[in-house]
């Protein structure tokens, strides 16, 4: 056997291979969806993200359609309820009919083993892809061979950095907002509000943030906040919101991103005089609300829960009819306010605190009760 | 017994990967709607090379007996590198991928010093730079983004004429360049003498410093090929922890499916290679066939349990590890 001492220089070797490769490459570019003048065919759901936004046309398909979701990780209750409400709204008769074939697969945290679950539903001929991305930026491949495929591209929760695609985008500015406009209705001559902040950071706290800061600034009435960060989390919100509590005896009002259930249990626990509470849509914030309605416990619940997949269906569904779609989407807020909880409909006192329960879009035309989503099966078809 | 029959044996492990590997593609590209067309293969091919490079570095240590944890942080870190020096010019691009390179090198070679002068257990040392390699990576990238090179992206990651993936071109190329030479060498056997016994190597007179180093040094060059590799997949970087542990895990499993013993001296990296593509072809499976989606997870890690004991079944049977080498 031929003994030899180390090495050449095989990576020299290799770029030379590397740019040899570039001469040779064929991948096919095409053209993707029609740019098109708005408005969009359900304008009602359909609610452009700026008006600046394009507007998609795609060239109109004969159902009924095969439509994948793509997700990554599993892994919380937020992802495990939103995969059975996407199966939920499969079922539901009037989709059910428009799909021949509806696929899940959750490939985890791996960004490369979800670009080419992608990839294999573009080229198993799916009709479309709707995707929970794991990462915005990493997706421009998959872009351009869904466009030579003709294959719509619907993403939402975290979206994809494109102008190529179709993205369901969260309004957190907008719940921030609606938050600070019902406080405002509800407090009309102003006061100290208690503020439970989310994680610390991430755009979605700093944005629900400024939308109820700005909305309370601009009514022109005299509000005070305090603010403490709950982290999205019962506990810890019940625990900040006690301490605040502690110090300030007092409140008008009180808000949070999350942890909406603990913050009110705080102000239970203390004997504090139950205020006006505008928070997120956890069952169990919407549970003591029906309960505590004759205490005087007056709330509005609001958000963008799991349900949003159905939107995103809706979305890749209406663009194979070939009907106009926003390029960029504002998604719509499920919401109920005081008197309007109603158990059974919009509360579920026999399910657990954590069910989240902004399910209803009733602009999409979309709505879930609990057991349509709890008591699907999981399995495919 | 004839000379071939004895290269038969010593890469009966490596054989076996190979076939099991060669049984449940073709079950997956039966079972696959689109057929087994190029942008299957392609597809197939990108995931799986990415694997193979990052499970060839750690093939490199776990011959040495040790192991090296902090492969996935280099992975992420060359990714996130790739995505801020491999754009621009032809010249910057070529220059970007060599810096990447030589970044994982670097960082191998520093786990190698650490393990072999600082004498620290290779599991601990290389937890501890794995957290420092994150940590560049982060500091370089801190949100996802940046641009590679499109043309030479769409070149790694595309097909030849023929249909046949790029990537796997690329793959044989760098086999054929750098284990195949390594194998035969001096330094090559040294590494495989290392890990059966370091004593008896020792005695020999075998250069085991400079064998553990090499080792190391071509973990870290490795791993950033195949962060080069998943930039180029998707077009950006991102410093992802959850990524860098995966990546981690991933190799170790893929070497012990592709019949590396983790006690070191036995296997090659053409099997890490092939226990990479079963891995990933594993999880394809979950896409033809139709599995309820909170079940899969579960149903994933009983398929490669069931792998790693086939890669790890003929090494549990021997008593003495010369075995794997002839009688």
């Amino acid at each position: 056997m031929k003994v030899t001492t180390p090495f050449p220089q095989p990576f020299l070797i290799a770029a030379l291979c590397l740019s040899a490769l570039g001469a040779t490459s064929t991948l096919a570019r095409a053209a993707g969806p029609e740019v098109v003048a708005g408005p969009a065919a359900d304008a009602q759901c359909f609610v452009p993200w700026t008006d600046k936004t394009k507007y998609f046309k795609y060239a109109k398909k004969p159902g009924p359609y095969r439509i994948a979701l793509a997700n990554g990780f599993i892994g919380n209750t937020w992802r495990i309820q939103m995969i059975k409400t996407a199966k939920a709204y499969a079922e539901q008769p009037e989709v059910k009919k428009q799909l021949k074939e509806f696929k899940v697969v959750s490939t985890g945290d791996d960004i490369a083993a979800q670009i080419s679950a992608v990839n294999n539903f573009i080229d198993s001929g799916y009709d479309a892809v709707v995707i929970d991305a794991q990462n915005p930026t990493a997706f421009k491949g998959v872009v351009k061979r869904a466009q030579a495929a003709g294959v719509v591209l619907v993403a939402f929760d975290n979206t994809i950095d494109t102008d190529a695609a179709i993205n369901v985008n969260v309004d957190q500015e907008g719940l921030g907002k609606y938050w600070g406009d019902w406080l405002v209705k509800n407090l009309p001559k102003g006061g100290s509000i208690l503020e439970v902040r989310g994680v610390t950071g991430t755009s979605v706290d700093t944005d629900r943030h400024k939308g109820l800061q700005e909305t309370l600034k601009a009514s022109g009435q005299k509000f005070e906040t305090v603010e403490v960060v709950g982290r999205w989390d019962d506990g810890t919100a019940q625990k900040v919101s006690a301490d605040a509590l502690a110090v300030h005896k007092k409140f008008d009002g009180m808000t949070a991103q999350g942890g909406s259930t603990g913050m009110v249990r705080a102000f239970m626990d203390a004997g504090a005089p139950l205020v006006p509470a505008a928070a997120e849509t956890e069952n169990g914030f919407r549970k003591l609300c029906l309960a505590d309605q004759a205490k005087g416990l007056n709330c509005a619940s609001g958000g963008t829960g799991p349900a949003q997949v159905a939107v995103a269906i809706k979305t890749a569904l209406t663009a194979l009819n070939g009907d106009v779609v926003p390029q960029s989407i504002r998604l719509p807020l499920a919401h109920v306010e005081d008197p309007g909880f109603k158990a059974g409909d919009n509360v579920y006192p026999d399910q657990t605190d954590n069910f989240f329960v902004g399910n209803s879009f009733p602009t999409c035309g979309i709505n879930f009760t609990a057991q349509e989503i709890m008591g699907r099966s999981e399995a495919n078809q | 017994m004839k000379d071939w029959q004895y290269r038969l044996r010593g890469a009966r492990t490596t054989l076996s990967a190979i076939a099991v590997f060669i049984v449940i593609f073709a079950l997956y590209a039966a079972k696959h709607d689109g057929g087994f067309t190029g942008n299957v293969a392609q597809t197939a091919a990108n995931k799986g090379v990415l694997l193979a490079f990052v499970a060839i570095g750690q093939c490199f240590v776990v011959l040495t007996a040790g192991i090296d944890l902090s492969v996935g942080a280099v992975f992420i870190l060359a990714d996130c590198l790739a995505s801020t020096l491999v754009t621009g010019s032809p010249l910057a691009v070529a220059f970007g991928v060599v810096a990447v390179l030589v970044a994982g090198l670097a960082c191998g070679l520093v786990n190698g010093l650490i393990v072999v002068y600082g004498r620290l257990q290779p599991i601990v040392a290389t937890i501890a730079t794995g957290a420092i390699y994150f940590g560049l990576a982060l500091w370089v990238r801190p949100e996802p983004g940046g641009d590679i090179d499109s043309n030479l992206a769409d070149a790694v990651t595309g097909q030849l004429p023929g249909g046949i993936p790029s990537s796997l071109v690329l793959l044989l190329a760098i086999i054929l360049l750098v284990w195949v030479p390594f194998r035969r060498s001096v330094m090559g056997r040294a590494v495989y003498a290392v890990g059966s016994s370091e004593a008896s190597a020792y005695m020999s007179g075998l250069p085991i410093r400079r064998a553990k180093l090499l080792a190391y040094g071509f973990a870290g060059l490795f791993s950033a090929v195949g962060g080069l590799m998943l930039s180029f997949i998707t077009y950006s970087g991102e410093a992802s922890a959850t990524n860098a542990s995966t990546y981690t895990l991933n190799s170790i499993a893929a070497v012990v499916i592709g019949g590396v013993s983790l006690f070191g001296g036995a296997g090659s990296a053409i099997g890490a290679v092939f226990g990479a593509l079963i891995f990933r072809t594993i999880n394809d499976l979950l896409f033809v066939f139709d599995l309820d989606p909170l079940w899969q997870p579960l149903f994933l890690g009983l398929v490669l349990l069931a792998a790693v004991s086939f890669g790890s079944l003929r090494l549990l049977r021997i008593r003495n590890r010369l075995e794997l080498f002839g009688q």
